[in-house]
């Protein structure tokens, strides 16, 4: 029990504040593609560092601002629209696995809060769970932009969600498992004289691609943020300040964080770095580096970090580097080219698997 | 109104329109059924202000009727005035002025290029849009003293003479926006999600074109090869070497072709005139402008503002004061008669690339 409170605890932190510190390098990045400088006043005892303490600057802002409800809104749903929204973003941040599950004293011990057999199901359930928060902010705000907000987020999420779990199907077809530990598991294999993994993304290159971009279209945002085009509708939180909005601001980061978390695990190798077993180095040219289990656990904490960083980057420079999509062309897309190809994907590899069998 | 319909006010306060006015949308789903634009939210009256004042007073009124770009009104004001009175202005005045219309053109499209872009939601290019346009209106600050309202333009000619060096820094400055503009085109003109968006949006029948009076690029965009610095060309315009751009296509990515072809014209035409400007006086000698009566007579002139032809009808009774003035801008066919109609089964979401493409300018369609 103990082991689980400080689990959750420890997990939900890291969480947090990396999400916290991908809304900065947000700022950051957008900054250095515009020509800018971007956020770097906020001060610690004299101590800028160029904009670290930002997030924490934008997180008091958020609590301290006026939380105003408007008089004419449906209370019960625009209040709980925010809280389902960041609650069903967050949950599933607890099944990604960030490292191995460590062996005490002949006993298992997941460093994952939801150590689940049925990992993929549960994530991708709860996925689409969220979009109950938009629908509910953009219908409980009682505002005809938001209720277009809502509407296009429904419509979006729903039809993208198909293209998702396509994709994940031939993961699961080269890695037989819902589980996503086991699934990181079988991704520490290498071919080539052992030089080449054998990771989702080099099996599976096609169901990569479709999976980032039905990703994308998930979490709502450029170029799939209709429900929140701000040269458009601005959003189905347009009635929503202060924390209310924050939460809302939250959970939009929280779905990158776990976009690109989902990614590492199922396409990058997850949490292991290339040539790390159970006991430590084994490298292609021969040499090995034998560690203690713990530091073994340290290390892969240490890499998942590192490609959970560097695919938040790449969405956010696909983010500040293109326009977004209408309507009728995101369904286009999704209908017409995301399902059928991730179909075929289905097929070409199923039919390649038992071949080899 | 139907009962499947929502009726949706775009506007005064939207971040995808381009200025205080607003549009009445019906939305059956996401397509809008039918389209009314509301303006007087900027309702300043400058026509009939102008009626009360001296000449030389109403220089600072015309220079905000379209913000991002004064030079074009007080040029024309000034060229009206002149031809009431009669006054010649000197050689170089003329060739100053072109000069001065066109870093100001230059300024106003690359600010819309990258507008158009941010009217999708990509605001990489508006930021650095924004930011190179702050080169060209820091040469502004050095020539006229004011970055956005140069009020510099007088009658009998322009209010002082070029600084030392200007005519490099202009040349250099050309070189570095030569420089940037590819990076524009990267992600602007050859991003997919831009390509379509833009193509087939706002198609515009050619008959409308002399129907509804449409001027300046998006006429161009359909082909018409109508342009006042050609075709009526004034100041120094007709010593200079160019042609009139036209391109075939009719809609938004047409519209976006001809203002990117327009960018590079306006540099060319700027290192024209640098090298071509003559030496001579800069202003005219005039009376006492405080106690200027013009003689009685009307005149109509017009210029060619980065949105379609600008004009201006002024009317003198011999008094110290206009009679009449009205200005003609462009906007008020673009944004009011034209974009009720091409709004009619468009998305929601085209509004705004629509607005941005048709160059409506608010404050230019309620003087």
């Amino acid at each position: 029990m103990v082991w689980v409170v400080i689990k959750v605890v420890v997990i939900f932190t890291w969480a947090l504040v990396t999400v916290l510190y991908i809304t900065l390098l947000e700022r950051k990045e957008s900054a250095l593609i515009q020509d800018r400088i971007g956020a770097n006043r906020a001060e610690v005892l004299g101590l800028r560092l160029n904009g670290l303490f930002q997030p924490f600057a934008d997180a008091l802002k958020m609590f301290f601002k006026e939380d105003y409800t408007p008089p004419f809104v449906d209370r019960p749903f625009y209040l709980a629209a925010p809280l389902l929204a960041l609650i069903f973003a967050l949950v599933p941040v607890g099944a990604i696995p960030v490292a191995d599950s460590l062996n005490l004293g002949g006993k298992e011990f997941s460093l994952s809060v939801i150590g689940s057999n049925v990992g993929v199901v549960l994530v991708l359930s709860l996925l689409s769970l969220g979009i109950y928060g938009v629908i509910l902010g953009g219908y409980g705000s009682k505002n005809k932009y938001g209720l277009v907000g809502g509407m296009r987020a429904t419509a979006q999420v729903i039809s993208y969600e198909v293209a998702l779990g396509l994709s994940l199907v031939g993961v699961l077809l080269v890695f037989p498992s819902l589980n996503l530990n086991e699934i990181v598991h079988m991704q520490n294999r290498y071919v080539l004289g052992g030089w080449v993994p054998l990771w989702g993304i080099i099996l599976q290159p096609l169901a990569a691609a479709l999976f980032l971009i039905a990703g994308m279209a998930e979490n709502k945002r450029v170029p799939f943020d209709l429900p929140e085009g701000e040269s458009e509708i601005i959003g189905y939180f347009l009635e929503y300040s202060g924390m209310k909005f924050g939460m809302f601001f939250v959970a939009d980061f929280v779905e990158v964080l776990l976009l690109a978390g989902l990614f590492t695990t199922f396409f990058l190798g997850g949490y292991n770095p290339p040539y790390l077993f159970q006991d430590g180095f084994h490298f292609p040219w021969g040499g090995t580096w034998l560690l203690s289990p713990v530091w073994i656990r340290l290390i892969q904490f240490i890499t998942f970090n590192i490609k959970l960083w560097i695919m938040v980057w790449f969405l956010l420079l696909i983010r500040w580097t293109y326009p977004r999509y209408r309507f009728d062309q995101l369904m286009d897309l999704g209908w017409k080219s995301l399902i059928p190809l991730s179909i075929f994907n289905i097929i070409i590899t199923s039919g390649v698997m038992a071949v080899i069998k | 109104m139907s009962k499947e319909e929502v009726r949706l006010f775009i506007g005064p306060q939207h971040p995808g329109v381009t200025g205080n006015m607003s549009v009445e949308v019906l939305l059956k789903g996401d397509t809008i059924t039918w389209a009314k634009t509301h303006i007087g939210y900027l309702h300043r009256g400058f026509e009939k202000l102008m009626e009360r004042r001296i000449y030389i007073k109403s220089f600072p009124l015309v220079c905000r009727i379209c913000v991002p770009e004064p030079d074009t009104n007080e040029e024309n004001f000034a060229r009206g005035l002149e031809e009431l009175a009669g006054i010649e202005i000197p050689e170089r005045a003329k060739w100053i002025r072109t000069l001065v219309l066109e870093l100001s053109r230059l300024q106003m499209f690359i600010m819309w290029y990258g507008g158009i872009a941010g009217s999708m939601g990509l605001s990489t290019p508006v930021q650095w849009g924004i930011g190179d346009r702050d080169y060209i209106l820091d040469l502004f600050e050095e020539l006229t003293g004011g970055r956005i309202y140069h009020i510099y333009i007088m009658p009998g000619g322009v209010r002082k003479d070029l600084p030392e060096g200007f005519e490099e820094r202009v040349l250099k400055l050309m070189d570095i926006i030569e420089q940037r503009l590819p990076e524009y085109d990267e992600i602007i003109m050859e991003n997919a999600v831009v390509q379509k968006r833009l193509k087939g949006l706002a198609k515009i029948p050619r008959d409308w074109v002399d129907e509804m009076g449409i001027t300046g690029p998006v006429a161009r965009a359909c082909g018409f090869p109508y342009d006042v610095r050609k075709d009526h060309p004034y100041e120094a315009y007709p010593y200079l070497d160019f042609d009139v751009i036209t391109e075939d296509g009719c809609d938004a990515w047409a519209m976006l072709l001809v203002r990117r072809r327009e960018i590079d014209l306006s540099i060319n035409l700027i290192r024209q005139i640098i090298e071509k400007m003559p030496k001579g006086e800069f202003l005219a000698r005039l009376p006492n402008v405080l106690y200027w009566k013009i003689p009685p007579g009307e005149t109509y002139v017009k210029s060619e503002a980065t949105r379609g032809e600008f004009g201006y009808y002024m009317v003198s009774d011999g008094s110290d004061k206009p009679r009449r003035v009205h200005v003609n801008g462009p906007s008020f066919v673009h944004g009011i008669t034209l974009l009720e109609r091409l709004l009619v089964g468009q998305n929601i979401a085209d509004v705004a690339p629509i607005m941005v493409s048709l160059q409506t300018c608010p404050p230019e369609m309620e003087r």
